[in-house]
């Protein structure tokens, strides 16, 4: 009966090992290998020298931190308003289930679909947001040009589409709360900051980090809005590490050192998983001794 | 006064494109006013390959990732759900994590794979690794169907004699249908906007599927973006999506959710 059980799972476990584990695996081997144009696109064992390069190229350095603010901003951003959303969305109010529909749009619309649209959005000085300000008689905002606008362009655009999906996750969080606590609240006299501070928070917290973990592991590999919107400009101020990669391997043709960024960016991602993980712990601890 | 905003948040954007796909681009670039026009439409329609190419590769891409992804997923999470709970556990973990990483950094190896297989530039051949990414999300979410259902009913199914293959096909399965539902469109909607893998295994223009081709009409000319042409193209691009979300909202909801949530 066991072995029944294995052999179905196994197609899928299969195929899950090929897509996921055989890549970082074979990424490993890669990142230790030369193999570009100069070495015919043949590979040649190197050792660590593709480590060594990475830690000394400057343009890593600089897109890991662009891809860490591009991260930090549009996930807190998404997590805050998301909150909104899903409280709002959580009223009784006429016309909910539509507004819920209509909400979640952006969400299901192609990355490089809605990429484009918000460049035309943006277009100076044709886009809507420079025909309004030209009709305010304000200054242009050159959006795509000026590179330090054009980081939060792409951290309006992400927060614009991904929004929904947290709030739809808080939602359905929300919906777990049961009423007769918020009942019992209502009659002690909270406020609705207390209510909110004291009940819908902590309550909410598992769907809370679950929606941050995802939307963070997403941000970190953030590349398709990036590669449509800007291409990573103007002058390399908005590249994120899987587009540097991505260049590495198809336009540069040099895979090794592309499979050394990979793994660079996946190292990142497990290394602020851990430090989430670990600071999740301590504040735990940390409340525990105040109670 | 909130909703309205939400409204227009969502809506504005996509509005201003159906706008700017309904104007001459005379109009678009200030140069004169202009009237109402489907001229975008048909320049995009009778474009070499026709829009239309792009969209009927994007449903077949899309039609056999979804049929490939519920064939494995199906049986792997019914094993799950019966497995001992040592063991479901410590898979479901590693399942759960497989879900959130972010796909785009396994194209070079996918790419590789695709050059040694020799899959470029076949729409079907596509479809693997999409199941594969798509796996985690759609095992979870039939996982957690599977759980939902009491065992007590199968083992009436066992003690009438049926088999295996007749208790999932007769018992089991029908009561799955919304969960399989709710995974279908997820994997319909994943492989309708996926992007980096469709880039490097795709080349041949006639063989693009949605996300790419819109790529490729962006960078296609390097002085001036064709905007209406390019509005056209994320009206029509976005409309079958939309309408997909219109009609079947609550399946993908609550797919969105209990995936996400009981992972």
């Amino acid at each position: 009966m066991r072995w029944r059980l294995w052999l179905l799972m196994a197609p899928a476990l299969a195929l899950l090992l090929a897509i996921f584990a055989a890549p970082l695996l074979h990424y490993l081997w890669l990142s230790t290998q030369a193999q570009s144009v100069l070495t015919g696109l043949q590979p040649q064992p190197i050792g660590a020298q593709q480590w060594l390069r990475l830690w000394n190229d400057g343009r890593f350095w600089q897109d890991t931190w662009q891809t860490l603010r591009f991260s930090a901003a549009s996930v807190s951003l998404e997590m805050l308003l998301g909150l909104a959303v899903a409280l709002l969305l959580n009223q009784p109010l006429r016309g909910r289930g539509v507004l819920r529909t209509i909400s979640l749009l952006p969400w299901a619309l192609p990355t490089t679909v809605m990429a484009l649209g918000w460049r035309w959005i943006f277009n100076d000085p044709y886009g809507p947001i420079s025909r309004l300000l030209a009709g305010l008689e304000l200054p242009a905002i050159p959006f795509l040009s000026n590179p330090a606008l054009t980081w939060m362009a792409t951290v309006g655009a992400d927060t614009w589409k991904t929004t929904p999906f947290v709030a739809l996750l808080l939602l359905a969080g929300l919906q777990t709360i049961p009423a007769d606590l918020y009942e019992a609240a209502a009659l002690e006299g909270a406020t609705p900051w207390q209510t909110l501070r004291r009940i819908t928070l902590p309550l909410l917290t598992p769907y809370l980090l679950i929606a941050l973990l995802f939307r963070l592991a997403q941000a970190l590999g953030v590349f398709d809005l990036i590669q449509v919107l800007t291409g990573g400009g103007p002058a390399g101020s908005t590249e994120s590490l899987a587009l540097y990669a991505y260049l590495n391997a198809m336009r540069f043709l040099d895979f090794g050192y592309s499979a050394t960024l990979l793994l660079g960016s996946f190292a990142i991602l497990l290394i602020l998983c851990g430090a989430g993980a670990v600071i999740w712990r301590w504040s735990l601890r940390w409340q525990g001794g105040l109670r | 006064m909130a909703r309205l905003l939400l409204l227009l948040w969502s809506l504005g954007p996509m509005l201003w494109q159906l706008y700017s796909s309904l104007k001459p681009s005379e109009a678009l670039s200030g140069l004169g006013a202009g009237g109402w026009t489907l001229e975008n439409y048909r320049q995009l329609l009778q474009g070499d390959p026709p829009f239309l190419t792009y969209l009927i590769n994007s449903v077949v891409v899309g039609a056999s990732s979804t049929a490939l992804t519920l064939a494995l997923a199906v049986p792997c999470a019914y094993a799950l759900s019966r497995l001992g709970r040592r063991q479901a556990r410590a898979l479901t973990a590693l399942v759960a994590a497989a879900a959130a990483f972010p796909a785009v950094l396994l194209f070079l190896a996918l790419l590789e794979l695709a050059r040694d297989w020799h899959l470029a530039n076949q729409l079907l051949a596509l479809s693997l690794p999409y199941a594969g990414l798509c796996l985690p999300l759609a095992i979870l979410l039939l996982q957690a169907a599977f759980a939902d259902i009491p065992v007590e009913l199968e083992e009436a199914a066992l003690i009438e004699g049926m088999g295996l293959w007749q208790r999932l096909r007769w018992i089991l399965l029908p009561l799955m249908a919304p969960a399989m539902a709710s995974s279908a469109l997820l994997v319909f909607l994943f492989s309708w906007n996926e992007y980096p893998i469709a880039l490097t295994w795709l080349s041949r223009t006639e063989l693009l599927t949605l996300a790419p081709a819109m790529a490729r009409i962006a960078g296609s000319s390097v002085y001036t973006i064709p905007y209406g042409a390019c509005a056209a193209a994320t009206v029509l691009g976005s409309a079958p999506l939309i309408l997909l979300m219109l009609l079947f909202q609550r399946q993908i909801i609550s797919g969105l959710t209990q995936g996400a949530i009981k992972g």
